[in-house]
């Protein structure tokens, strides 16, 4: 099992607890199958919520603050959106490194389908690993991008409760949603 | 039954968690921008510098963050609708019967009656839109504005608090969702919002007709509700997020608000309200963003 590191290793701004953080993320990191060192930045002055791998070799991500927020008591953390957060993050970082994804695009080109789909991918896997993960909030977020159809939802289940796929097997998705959305 | 309830009187089970107005706009983090689900600098570099700076945009579908934006706002609408209901209700029994100046007719109480009959429908819409977006109840913090404006002791007042700024406010945010549900694809959201919609115009029109009706032999009343209506307008233009400006997450909508019984003076007022509270904002954010330079 590789090391986890924080920046900062102290906030001032939020109430996060850096332990936190640090165990889950090893314990996620773990639960991925990555044992390489993880290195995380987290941005406390900005309360939004978005993640980027920066790199995957070696494992650098970066998180705004929202990202792990308790939605109803502001700046602390949410264990649930800590657990999402660095699921959607670190399972990417895992696909990335897996030949089934050598031809997905870097995530500045994925539209927000791809990156949808994706996510959905990582988070089913968290899930299925025991994990508290809001899958009704997910799945919302899956019909906003890829249309409120019943193909669109059958989708949705499938990639939820799937393990082993490529980069061509999510595209496939964002591709028959958007046929199904189209043609409606 | 205890009357005229104080806002620590409101009452909620363990799901639900208190947010105070103040905890947000103090929050330390607020120099970079907007809450959670707004739009980073990366996102708003169509916008113009006024709304980058403050991470304000359109609400719109294909915003990254739309999803957790129209979820947050659903959950807003649903605590607001069971403040509404309460204020509603408030209202309704706080009062004795008369024409003095600390009473109501019984035709207002009868409107009022009917305000809580469509609250509680609405209340019921709302826990239903709220699951089918993948939200639990008590997801997001509730700001008990809505309430605290319907416990003023003057029922006037609160007419003007509740019914013309907060349910004009509500015409806003379902007109915003209505078109957010339309362009989404959403098969039930866009219906939804357009029904509920169309009750919030009945109940601002009902506090436009009982402001006029209870002030026609009191041009001071009159006043006095229209000044606190214009500080509540200011209050929840949300630091400029809801104003007459295309590239607003809200947009005044001028013609419900004119079939609400607005004049297009009054809504020129609120446009011109929301553009102060928006200046108002960016001053403020610039002067905290100088003092942690000079820090």
């Amino acid at each position: 099992m590789g090391k986890v590191t924080i920046t900062p290793e102290a906030f001032t701004l939020v109430l996060f607890e850096v332990d936190r953080i640090r165990d889950r993320a090893a314990e996620i990191a773990a639960t991925a199958g990555l044992d390489g060192d993880v290195h995380l930045e987290v941005d406390e002055t900005n309360p939004l919520a978005r993640l980027r791998v920066i790199s995957w070799e070696p494992i650098e991500l970066f998180a705004q603050g929202g990202a792990f927020e308790d939605s109803r008591r502001l700046r602390h953390l949410s264990d649930r959106n800590l657990s999402e957060s660095l699921g959607r993050l670190l399972f990417r970082v895992k696909d990335r490194l897996d030949p089934g994804f050598a031809d997905a695009p870097e995530d500045e080109k994925l539209s927000l389908a791809q990156q949808n789909v994706w996510d959905v991918y990582c988070l089913g896997r968290l899930a299925a690993a025991g994990y508290d993960v809001a899958k009704p909030r997910w799945h919302y977020h899956f019909r906003l991008r890829h249309g409120f159809t019943d193909l669109s939802d059958a989708a949705f289940e499938r990639v939820w409760m799937s393990d082993g796929l490529s980069w061509a097997d999510l595209d496939a998705v964002c591709m028959e949603t958007e046929r199904a959305r189209t043609a409606g | 039954m205890k009357r005229h309830l104080s806002v620590e009187d409101l009452a909620r089970d363990g799901r639900f968690v208190r947010v105070n107005i103040e905890d947000r706009m103090n929050d330390p983090r607020n120099l970079g921008g907007p809450g959670a689900y707004g739009r980073d600098a990366a996102e708003q570099a169509d916008d113009g510098d006024r709304a980058a700076r403050r991470g304000l945009g359109r609400m719109t579908p294909d915003a990254p963050n739309a999803p957790d934006a129209a979820r947050s706002l659903m959950h807003g609408i649903f605590v607001g609708e069971i403040q509404a209901l309460e204020g509603a209700g408030r209202t309704c029994y706080d009062f004795d019967l008369g024409e003095g100046p600390e009473e109501v007719p019984y035709a207002l109480k009868l409107d009022m009656a009917r305000q809580c009959w469509d609250e509680s429908r609405h209340c019921e819409i709302s826990v239903k839109l709220t699951e089918s977006m993948g939200t639990e109840i008590g997801e997001f913090g509730e700001s008990p504005f809505l309430f605290q404006a319907a416990c003023n002791p003057d029922a006037l007042l609160r007419l003007a608090g509740v019914n013309r700024a907060l349910e004009g406010l509500a015409i806003d945010v379902f007109h915003t969702m209505r078109e957010f549900g339309d362009k989404s694809g959403d098969p039930v959201l866009e219906f939804c919002e357009d029904w509920m919609l169309a009750d919030e115009v009945t109940h601002v029109k009902m506090g436009s007709d009982w402001m006029r009706k209870l002030t026609v032999d009191d041009p001071e009343r009159r006043a006095r509700a229209l000044e606190f209506q214009s500080v509540v307008d200011k209050l929840f233009s949300l630091g400029g997020g809801r104003s007459d400006d295309e590239d607003s997450p809200i947009r005044l909508a001028r013609r419900f608000r004119q079939m609400a019984g607005f004049t297009d003076e009054e809504i020129d007022q609120i446009a011109d309200v929301s553009r102060e509270a928006r200046e108002e904002a960016d001053n403020r954010l610039a002067a905290r963003r100088a003092t942690a330079t000079a820090g």
